[in-house]
């Protein structure tokens, strides 16, 4: 039976969502700038975009290197963040050189990677694997290490070997802690993908939104945040379902979830 | 079955000081009996029974199990924790199948002998729950289950019992006895309660306090099948039970209690 209050706790979001578009249309009613778009008038550029084929193929080529970025630097992460949390001896191996990267901003590397790589793809791909690698790490190792000691040796007992506690003991308990890292990891995806194309002007979404800068076209600029944010709003409540269902045994019976899914 | 020979642990503690958990303790246990290791917290009666596991290393002397030396962790020595252990992303029956498959027992056997150990248990229609949806009782059946599962040749139960509420903790001794008293397992069994030592075990070891030493050995002599009615009102029971505490009294080992 739906209720008023649960129909309210589902109308939420949208109303949220709405509030704000409001908010923006009024402002932009009020201010009357012309590098500030109505609401309307951004939303109304979205489909001419998406319209276009060399637009979407830039958008695209986007997508793709932050698939393969987010691919590859979760599937290296992972066991490292693993081993890392496990053995002393591999975690001060590469703290120090994870203690050098953590804090500088990812995109800053982007020049000099240009200078070695190019401005093609590898240089863009490279990036979004650094940028997603840190809190994959960090979570792996985070929770690699809260791994009950029992529960390591319950698996000793009935024969595992150390390869095989890693990978079916460590490995799923520390599934929840890991998840989180990489939902993290995707929506820093998302922003090293955009940061690399601003910087390497050469093609995708972010090139696009800059472009659209130069020349003037704010309305294109506003409908580019716009098909940006939806598509890490799209990817976060895809991994999201994904992350529920996958550590449907850790999760607490009432939840307040903190995504659009 | 079991022998402990001349063993010493000495930890590190975080000040860096060396602390000496247990001092020369040899002991033998046989096959097929109910021995209690007793003991106030802190006398390393868990370190000892992790020795005999295999989790830990010996500082000095050895332990061996049928004559050879115990060198790490293996299935003929089943743990059960106070702490449950299970693994959380497996149901119940997944946690109890987990070793006679990890030992290559086929699936559909494994599934038929897993099924009627967690009835055995009590726990007959719980078999798709996850261990958070269980209480504390429930989990250690379960974990109970799951270690009996691969059939150990000894048992090796950490305070098993001692993260339940009374009422939960006399059904499961109840319990654990009765599926004993059918199979007799070797079991060592840490606990700091007198009267869960006094009618579960053929022998108690008591030990005193850190560093941890043998203080006596003292035989149960207490008909089987025992039954927890009968038992408390037999004064020999009551007798054991009152002794014991008596001496840790006397060495002024305060923290026992029944």
């Amino acid at each position: 039976m739906i209720t008023g209050r649960t129909l309210l706790v589902r109308l939420a979001p949208f109303l949220a969502c709405l509030g704000l578009l409001a908010v923006w249309q009024a402002a932009a009613l009020a201010l009357n700038n012309d590098s500030f778009p109505t609401a309307l008038e951004a939303i109304r550029a979205v489909p001419a975009i998406l319209g276009d084929k060399d637009a979407l193929i830039n958008i695209l080529a986007s997508l793709r290197r932050m698939v393969i970025g987010f691919g590859i630097a979760v599937t290296v992460s992972i066991p490292l963040g693993l081993l890392m949390g496990r053995s002393r001896a591999v975690a001060s191996f590469f703290n120090p050189l994870l203690m050098v990267i953590y804090p500088v901003p990812k995109a800053a590397l982007m020049p000099i990677i240009m200078l070695w790589l190019g401005v093609g793809d590898l240089s863009k791909t490279l990036v979004i694997f650094l940028g997603v690698s840190l809190p994959v790490i960090y979570h792996s190792f985070e929770g690699a290490k809260a791994v009950e000691e029992k529960m390591l040796w319950s698996g000793a007992a009935m024969g595992l070997s150390a390869v095989e506690r890693l990978v079916r003991i460590v490995l799923p308990a520390a599934l929840p802690e890991i998840l989180t890292g990489c939902r993290t990891g995707l929506v820093l995806a998302l922003i090293t993908m955009i940061t690399s194309e601003m910087i390497a002007r050469q093609s995708g979404a972010g090139n696009i939104l800059f472009n659209a800068l130069d020349m003037g076209e704010y309305d294109i600029v506003y409908a580019m945040i716009i098909i940006v944010g939806a598509m890490g709003i799209g990817l976060d409540a895809l991994f999201e379902r994904m992350r529920a269902r996958l550590v449907r045994w850790s999760e607490p019976q009432f939840d307040i979830p903190l995504s659009f899914s | 079955m079991i022998e402990i020979d001349h063993v010493s642990q000495v930890f590190q503690t975080s000040a860096r000081r060396d602390h000496l958990a247990l001092s020369d303790i040899s002991l033998t246990i046989e096959e097929r009996a109910f021995v209690s290791i007793l003991g106030p917290s802190g006398c390393g009666k868990s370190t000892l029974l992790y020795i005999v596991g295999g989790f830990v290393r010996p500082s000095q002397g050895s332990a061996k199990m049928k004559g050879s030396a115990i060198t790490g962790p293996g299935p003929d020595r089943g743990p059960v924790f106070q702490e449950f252990a299970l693994f959380p992303w497996k149901s119940v029956l997944g946690n109890v199948m987990y070793g006679p498959r990890q030992q290559g027992v086929k699936h559909a056997q494994a599934e038929a002998q897993s099924r009627a150990l967690i009835e055995m248990v009590g726990l007959k229609g719980f078999e798709n729950f996850y261990p958070k949806e269980l209480s504390g009782g429930m989990k250690q059946r379960v974990a109970l289950a799951r270690t009996l599962a691969y059939h150990p040749e000894v048992l090796l139960m950490d305070e098993p019992f001692g993260a339940l509420d009374a009422h939960t903790r006399t059904r499961l001794q109840n319990d654990l006895l009765n599926i004993w008293e059918r199979d007799r397992k070797t079991v060592l069994f840490v606990t700091h309660s007198v009267e869960e030592a006094v009618f579960l075990s053929d022998k108690v070891v008591m030990m005193t306090r850190s560093p941890g030493r043998i203080r006596q050995v003292v035989d149960i002599d207490l008909p089987r099948p025992r039954r927890r009615t009968e038992l408390l009102l037999d004064p020999r029971y009551q007798k054991y039970v009152v002794d014991i505490e008596r001496m840790f009294d006397d060495s002024g080992e305060d923290e026992i209690r029944p």
